[in-house]
């Protein structure tokens, strides 16, 4: 009864017209900008976050969810159409998505993708609401130890699934963690770090930090590089699927929403690592193995339910532990902050309608792709053909001046310039910039649980050894970074990538 | 490069050319870079967190918790140089410069400009700048660009979202 409760406040929080609007222009927005060349939802939500900070704490966060979705089911247009993933998640849904376009079925998988996205997102929704509390509950009984002892373990986790060396990802993670500790110290208010300036005792602009590793660093990685899109343009009375394309979609799709749930609730997991291991499933479970790579609807159902059950749920340990599992989540936490809303299980207790608001707007805003994207096939198709050189431009601004509007102040403009270049440094390192986000998100929050870990048993660091919950998750951490090492899994991991490439 | 293209800023000389050609352009290795730099960082990290009080395990001073932070990044940055020396590293990709530099500078003249004279000035002096590095420069798409920008940063800043952004600060 509880359950369906907590539904109702949520869809009153999200069904007032205010924020159905917002729900409107994030999942528009979002499609959009998913759909363009380079820039990913991490560049996104950094780029539009300002603008987020006038609005009421639930319009914002409902809005920024419609801009991660949305942007989810732009990446799968443009690979469907284009053979170009927008972003990570959708370079599975190219393989076959667009051997089905070229074989006239463009309509066809555009509906398949958006239909079994969307059954994907209802299924992730309600798990999300039935399982939220439970997890929450648990997290209750946590102390500092066992936080400290979660926050290593989600970092592990989110640094080995992340693409690129492991050890470099540890390197940028401690790097964000040490950067995320620049300003005034909670305990004692000592500032660190701070070289005399005032303006940084409050820490580094989070905001900024993103746009220059995200957003900037993207557009100077882009700007030279001049592809042509040939876009194989569906016509709308193709639309519709076959009943036979329908029968194949259902299990792969029922499959895909699973494995994604599944994954999307690991540290580190979410919608690209969801997508891959459905499409190598799917193969596997295929009783004509053969067609895949050549337009099997399975190959383009599964994945596309997976990546958006897999986006979905990666919010439940962000909503219920306050761990963020990915780089956009680590943006979700930071906004939350922003609003002086410290995210972990008291949220559901202390903002029920923030909540529940934003768990129901994942299904509104998911019912809103199918119903509005459809139609609006022809203008996308249109969208994709922007050349860069006009894109990149209105980034810049856009990015600059709602720097500013955060405090009416330059000094974030300028630390956005130094991340600039510090994530063109990152980038031709081979350093993933991402992991660098997470430390900086949990610095704070790490050093007090450690620092109130210690205090709690008198300087003993045996006490992360006596708690059994503790004891598991740091031994997880360990065996992770073990096999990391160990070569044999290494080279599993390097193949699992590379397809990507 | 100074000339990857013919609009492209002269003013460098033929030598820094040279040093700057071995830096950005050679496919050296990223894992040395990426080890010096986090050696580096770590162990500034270190040693600046000296100046703060340390205190005991059991209760902790502000410079412990980065301390240990900037002694670990240094061990693990000198891991993976030693890993870059001898030959295991990732190659490095190639960072074209002047967009690094031109992106970079125009963020920073947008900060300048837009307190010292104002939005109407900051914003076509960034698009300029920026535009500069695209091989697709033109003044025509400057011109047009930024009007858009302005109206539409306008309209949703100032007039939808109610900021204060100053269009011409005298």
């Amino acid at each position: 009864m509880e359950f369906f409760n907590n539904l109702d406040i949520g869809f009153h929080a999200a069904l007032s017209l205010n924020n159905l609007l917002f729900c409107f222009i994030g999942v528009m927005v979002g499609t959009a900008i998913g759909m363009l060349p380079g820039l990913g939802p991490l560049a996104t939500i950094a780029m539009l976050l300002p603008l987020t900070y006038t609005l009421e704490p639930v319009s914002g966060l409902i809005m920024i969810a419609g801009i991660y979705y949305g942007a989810q089911y732009g990446g799968s247009t443009t690979a469907i159409l284009v053979n170009l993933p927008g972003e990570s998640s959708s370079v599975v849904s190219c393989i076959d998505g667009h051997q089905m376009a070229r074989k006239g079925r463009a309509g066809a998988a555009l509906a398949i993708a958006a239909l079994g996205s969307f059954f994907a997102g209802t299924v992730a929704t309600l798990l999300i609401a039935a399982f939220s509390p439970i997890l929450a509950e648990v997290a209750f009984l946590f102390g500092p130890v066992e936080y400290f002892a979660m926050m290593v373990l989600g970092l592990t986790a989110a640094t080995l699934l992340a693409h690129g060396s492991f050890i470099k990802g540890v390197a940028m993670v401690l790097t964000g963690l040490i950067l995320g500790l620049v300003g005034a110290d909670v305990n004692s208010g000592t500032y660190r770090f701070t070289f005399g300036s005032f303006s940084l005792t409050e820490g580094i602009e989070f905001v900024a930090v993103a746009m220059g590793l995200f957003a900037f660093t993207d557009i100077v990685a882009n700007i030279r590089n001049n592809q042509t899109r040939e876009v194989t343009a569906p016509s709308l009375r193709s639309l519709t699927m076959t009943a036979k394309e329908f029968r194949q979609a259902v299990f792969p799709a029922v499959r895909g929403t699973a494995i994604g749930s599944l994954l999307g609730l690991l540290p580190g997991g979410g919608a690209m690592i969801s997508s891959f291991a459905s499409y190598a499933i799917e193969k596997r479970v295929s009783r004509r193995p053969e067609e895949f790579g050549h337009g099997a609807v399975a190959g383009l159902a599964g994945p596309e339910a997976a990546n958006n059950a897999g986006a979905q749920t990666s919010f439940i340990p962000m909503l219920t532990l306050g761990i963020p599992s990915n780089g956009v989540m680590a943006l979700m936490i930071g906004a939350l902050m922003v609003h002086n809303i410290a995210p972990g299980p008291y949220v559901m207790v202390s903002n029920p309608e923030i909540f529940w608001g934003l768990i129901a707007s994942m299904w509104i805003g998911n019912a809103m792709l199918v119903v509005l994207n459809l139609p609006l096939i022809p203008l996308w198709v249109r969208l994709i053909q922007v050349h860069y050189w006009v894109l990149f431009p209105i980034i810049l601004a856009v990015c600059c001046v709602g720097l500013f509007s955060i405090e009416n102040r330059v000094l974030p403009i300028y630390i956005a310039a130094g991340f600039t270049v510090l994530g063109c440094l990152f980038w031709r390192m081979r350093a993933e910039a991402a992991p660098l986000l997470l430390g900086f998100i949990l610095g704070p929050l790490m050093e007090e649980h450690f620092r109130r870990s210690l205090l709690l048993s008198n300087g003993d660091l045996a006490i992360f050894y006596r708690s059994p919950l503790s004891v598991v998750m740091l031994s997880v951490a360990a065996v992770m970074c073990l096999i990391i090492v160990l070569p044999q899994i290494r080279q599993g991991r390097k193949v699992a990538f590379e397809e990507e490439v | 490069m100074c000339s990857g293209h013919s609009a492209r800023p002269a003013a460098c000389s033929i030598y820094a050319n040279e040093v700057l050609t071995v830096i950005f352009k050679t496919n050296g290795r990223a894992d040395i870079e990426a080890g010096l730099f986090f050696t580096f960082f770590g162990a500034a990290t270190a040693a600046l967190s000296l100046q703060y009080r340390m205190g005991t395990i059991a209760a902790m001073g502000p410079g412990m918790f980065p301390f240990i932070l900037g002694l670990i990044l240094a061990v693990l940055g000198a891991i993976i140089l030693v890993k870059g020396i001898l030959g295991g590293g990732e190659e490095a990709r190639p960072l074209p410069l002047w967009p690094t530099i031109l992106i970079s500078l125009s963020i920073l003249v947008f900060a300048f400009l837009l307190l010292t004279v104002g939005l109407l000035v900051a914003l076509p002096a960034q698009v300029a700048i920026a535009m500069w590095a695209s091989e697709h420069f033109s003044w025509k798409r400057v011109i047009a660009l930024s009007l858009g920008l302005l109206a539409f940063c306008y309209g949703v800043f100032v007039y939808f979202l109610g900021m204060s952004v100053p269009l011409l600060a005298v």
